[in-house]
């Protein structure tokens, strides 16, 4: 379903990616571990294309992401065909990024037809929240909105840059649950979380990124419970 | 030893919660308060009891016709000037927020051309455009021409006016949009670009509505000030407001009582403006509501 393959990304003089190579199955749910800095943010946004890489690619079931390859060379897309394929793709940020001049259900029908979007608010248990603006909702429940609208695009898969980082602490609940229901009915997800307990229950597969490289990844319990790699183990030591 | 100093400070104090507050006192405000009144005062008398403020002539001629028609006038200058200048407005900082090098140059160049020349300047060049193109026409630059008009017929002097004030205008307005937009949080469209939703239609549904917080304040700063600035065409001998009352001032030398015409009506129109401001802006802030 998305293949990445040898991406590298700089800001400035600092790499960021240095060469991270990633393959998810469809339905499969991938959760990304790793210390802030360490580029996991930074490939999430390189798969939707909110950040150019410098070098390899990103494919979406084989539909190459950003680019087209035609005679030996990727030609850049123009914005409009880019915006078209991140419709494929949903975006779910740390700070919710709502828009805050329209309701929970104008935020979701600003991409999809109004019943459709009653049924996604549904679906994440806001349906009698729909006409409150994001300011009149708490932090969980703007975070479960902005995953309403992620999916009212009906995206082939789902990409969460730290859902529950900016919530206090009795609120990550409800929009872990909220995730835990979509892993459940088959949705391709990438997951980048300081969540260990919800990666061991959830994640199919643990990807631990460092330094812009993929250090090790495999099921919950080899990553968490019997880490090769030092790295590894450091990191695990720290926020366990 | 705590539990000691407690028991003390609350035997000494037990009646402490039931006390009244009394709240703190600000003499000085009263004797403001009673100078400005003194002052206040002073400048209504001189005005009721100084003839030469001339209210008989005032009241003759605050609803005449001949007024009323050019309050019209100064009006459909304003509306006009706002609407074409806002509009070109938002098109230049659009270009001039453009990613494209040379639309960027384009906006900032026609910023700078108008903000550089002054209002005045530009309408009597517009005025006497006709000495400087007798025609008009359409064509191919050095090659053939489609269609021709005399120019002094195209532009008349209201349509210089209008002209003159609507690209005057939409300098200014374009720079008070661009501050609006660049105002809206990064976050917004990041989103928008996230869930694939079409450039201008970001613009239009994400962007502008949460820039026009930053922007009507200073919008509405520009509409009266253009308001007010429409006395400046006076020079093209167009009967709007400010004209009106020096012809009529002209004539019959009751120079005060006249400019207290247009300054009532200048009032008028301006609180109005005011008054509209306050509930355009409570609209846009609807979403920052608790």
């Amino acid at each position: 379903m998305i293949e990445v393959l040898g991406v590298h990304k700089s800001f400035g003089a600092l790499e960021v990616l240095r060469g991270v190579s990633l393959e998810v199955a469809a339905g499969e749910v991938v959760v990304v571990l790793g210390p802030s800095g360490s580029g996991k943010s930074t490939l999430l946004r390189a798969i939707n294309h909110l950040e150019k890489v410098d070098r390899g690619y990103i494919t979406i079931d084989g539909e190459l992401i950003g680019y087209r390859r035609r005679g030996g060379k990727l030609h850049e897309l123009k914005e409009s065909e880019i915006l078209k394929q991140r419709k494929d793709i949903g975006f779910v940020f740390q700070n919710f990024n709502l828009f805050p001049h329209l309701t929970a259900l104008e935020n979701v029908a600003e991409v999809a037809a109004l019943s459709d979007a009653r049924h996604f608010l549904e679906r994440v248990g806001l349906a009698d929240k729909a006409d409150a603006y994001p300011r009149q909702l708490s932090g969980g429940q703007q975070q479960r909105v902005a995953i309403a609208r992620a999916l009212a695009t009906r995206p082939k898969v789902v990409l969460f840059d730290e859902p529950t980082s900016a919530l206090d602490p009795e609120l990550v609940g409800e929009v872990l649950d909220v995730l835990r229901d979509l892993a459940r009915s088959g949705t391709t997800m990438v997951v980048v979380t300081h969540e260990i307990g919800f990666a061991r229950e959830v994640a199919d597969r643990i990807v631990f990124i460092d330094d812009g490289v993929i250090v090790e990844q495999g099921s919950p319990g080899e990553v968490l419970d019997h880490p090769v790699h030092e790295r590894t183990r450091a990191f695990l030591s720290k926020v366990l | 030893m705590t539990s000691g100093t407690l028991t003390l400070v609350s035997t000494k104090d037990d009646d402490l919660p039931s006390l009244p507050v009394v709240p703190a006192r600000h003499p000085w405000r009263w004797v403001g308060v009673a100078f400005v009144l003194v002052l206040a005062a002073q400048f209504v008398h001189g005005l009721v009891t100084n003839p030469a403020w001339d209210w008989p002539t005032f009241a003759r001629y605050f609803t005449a016709q001949s007024i009323l028609t050019a309050v019209g006038t100064t009006i459909v200058l304003t509306v006009l000037g706002t609407v074409l200048g806002f509009a070109l407005g938002i098109v230049v900082a659009v270009l001039r927020m453009s990613k494209s090098p040379f639309l960027s140059a384009v906006g900032w160049t026609y910023i700078w051309a108008f903000r550089s020349i002054p209002l005045i300047v530009q309408l009597l060049f517009w005025f006497n455009i006709s000495y400087l193109y007798q025609r008009l026409s359409l064509g191919v630059p050095f090659g053939p021409e489609f269609v021709s008009f005399e120019t002094i017929a195209l532009i008349s002097p209201m349509g210089a006016a209008v002209l003159g004030l609507a690209l005057h205008q939409a300098a200014y307005a374009a720079e008070i949009v661009r501050s609006g937009v660049i105002s809206v949080d990064r976050g917004q469209l990041e989103a928008a670009a996230a869930l694939g939703i079409p450039r201008f239609r970001q613009f239009r549904r994400i962007v502008l509505p949460q820039a026009m917080r930053s922007i009507l304040p200073n919008a509405a700063n520009e509409v009266i000030s253009l308001f007010k600035g429409t006395s400046v065409v006076s020079v093209m001998a167009i009967g709007e407001l400010f004209y009106q009352v020096q012809v009529i001032y002209g004539r019959n030398a009751r120079v005060v009582a006249l400019l207290m015409v247009a300054t009532v009506w200048y009032i008028i129109l301006t609180t109005l403006l005011s008054i509209g401001q306050h509930y355009v802006e409570r609209y846009f802030a609807r979403g920052d509501r608790r």
